[in-house]
């Protein structure tokens, strides 16, 4: 490598470095996502209860987790927080399986164009209105009703089976 | 920040681009029977937005990545009815199909077993025993190619099916109504074992290998029973003499009866009396009846004639006759030259 390139290379990666450490200071809320999956393991004593596990051998049929956990590190509360996940086109929503804490949950089963609650999204299929199912929806919303203070947290979690 | 550590970074980035690929090409794959196909890259990310001081925010979390591993799974499904056998048959088959329920393509080991319990004797596997229906024909013909172990062992993309004869002889010693039964057997060659077992890296790609709830092996069996058809054959006469007797002389008339039945628990296949006009006797022209039907001489498309190449004779047409179809009667007279 010539010495020019080198020394644009450095330079690309301090200006990647720079443009991260802005983007940590402006953005005032720190967000994870994680991706387990669940397993059912029968216990010593014959009973069977639910585990997660790391994402890893999953095949058709499994059921993964998907967590989002935010917190606000900045110095002022957020407003309007909403936290949307697609569901991939493999994956087949489980029911009932958003966890909400204190956030409406709602749904989309036109690719993020229209949100819902639950039993209230349709969608038109072969020029018909019917009532949305969780294979139709492609995305999955929670919309916080309150600010989320300074050093407020927050987690968003549902799960999906592997068709 | 050292070279290496540079090439690493610049390596990551070309893996997730690979990665981004290969998710647009998952949206548009179509929907599988048996899953989401082995290697599909699941790439999720959230988004968040939220108002700072009444300045809307978005930003992306992490994007989390699951590569789909193989799931073996397979199934035999046994498409013969029960196979309807005499005693020393030979060559008779059984049409099994294999599918592979798995989500990646997969290699099976193919074997037979006739030691099962439940039956009543064990067939004889032919040499060789197996054999693929190559001409799709769902009967064993000379096109169909026989297989043979670690040569040509079926390679079934997911939801792929194969269709497999097993070929086996009767014994001579079984009598009617004993039943036999032979087994296929299909076995993953990544491996078997009871569900969620783990085969590191032998998934196709090399991404790990996962034991289905069918465990890498399915087996069907199928049934032969002997179905012997006894068939009894009486045949009576009456003689009336020209002069009201019953007098075999020469111008009287003798009516033959000649009954066919069927016992046992098969059918006898495409049954035909012959039955010769004596030497010395006259057949009567048009007294041929069957079930006290008149059957004409001549052959034409009723079930009986009079088969006059050679020595005159009798031939009816029974057709498939089991223990339902009941006590045939044939009648026919002659007179005494």
């Amino acid at each position: 490598m010539s010495e020019y390139k080198l020394t644009k290379a450095i330079a690309a990666v301090a200006a990647l470095l720079a443009l991260s450490v802005n983007a940590y200071a402006q953005q005032h809320l720190d967000v994870q996502t994680v991706v387990q999956k669940q397993v059912v393991i029968e216990t010593e004593d014959g009973a069977t209860e639910t585990q997660l596990v790391p994402a890893n051998n999953v095949v058709p049929g499994d059921t993964v987790v998907y967590t989002i956990t935010f917190e606000n590190v900045g110095d002022e509360p957020a407003g309007n927080v909403v936290i949307t996940n697609p569901i991939a086109e493999v994956l087949e929503y489980v029911p009932g399986s958003a966890t909400n804490g204190s956030m409406r949950i709602e749904f989309s089963a036109d690719g993020g164009q229209t949100f819902g609650l639950a039993n209230e999204l349709t969608i038109v299929a072969d020029g018909v209105e019917r009532p949305a199912t969780t294979t139709d929806y492609t995305h999955v919303r929670w919309v916080m009703q309150t600010e989320l203070e300074v050093g407020g947290t927050g987690t968003a979690s549902f799960a999906a089976v592997i068709e | 920040m050292t070279w290496a550590s540079l090439r690493a970074a610049f390596a990551g980035l070309r893996a997730r681009a690979f990665y981004v690929a290969c998710a647009t090409l998952v949206c548009a794959a179509p929907a599988f029977a048996a899953g989401t196909p082995v290697g599909t890259v699941i790439e999720n990310t959230a988004t968040v937005s939220f108002d700072l001081a009444g300045t809307p925010t978005t930003i992306q979390t992490n994007t989390t990545t699951v590569t789909v591993a193989e799931r073996v799974d397979v199934v035999v499904t046994l498409q013969s009815a029960q196979v309807q056998v005499q005693p020393s048959d030979t060559n008779r088959e059984l049409l099994f199909t294999v599918t592979n329920t798995g989500n990646g393509s997969e290699t099976f080991t193919l074997s037979i077993d006739n030691a099962l319990a439940g039956d009543d004797f064990d067939p004889i596997a032919a040499v060789p025993a197996i054999y693929f229906d190559t001409d799709a024909s769902g009967d064993l013909t000379g096109a169909d190619q026989a297989y043979a172990p670690g040569v040509n062992d079926p390679v079934l993309a997911a939801d792929a099916s194969i269709d497999v004869f097993l070929v086996n002889d009767i014994p001579a010693g079984v009598v009617n109504g004993n039943l036999g039964r032979s087994e296929l057997t299909a076995t993953a060659q990544t491996g078997t074992g009871p569900a969620g077992t783990e085969y590191a890296g032998q998934g196709d790609g090399g991404v790990d290998a996962i034991i289905g709830t069918t465990t890498g092996e399915a087996a069907a069996f199928g049934e032969y029973v002997v179905s012997d058809a006894q068939v009894a054959v009486l045949k009576a006469q009456a003689v009336l003499d020209p002069f009201g007797g019953t007098e075999p002389i020469p111008g009287a008339t003798i009516t033959y009866t000649i009954t066919v039945e069927v016992t046992g628990t098969g059918t006898a296949t495409a049954s035909t009396l012959r039955d010769p006009i004596p030497t010395y006797t006259t057949y009567v022209a048009n007294s041929l009846t069957l079930n006290s039907l008149v059957l004409s001489d001549a052959i034409d498309a009723d079930a009986g004639e009079i088969d006059s190449a050679g020595t005159p004779t009798i031939v009816v047409r029974l057709g498939d006759l089991n223990l339902a179809s009941g006590i045939q009667t044939v009648e026919f007279q002659v007179t005494i030259d």
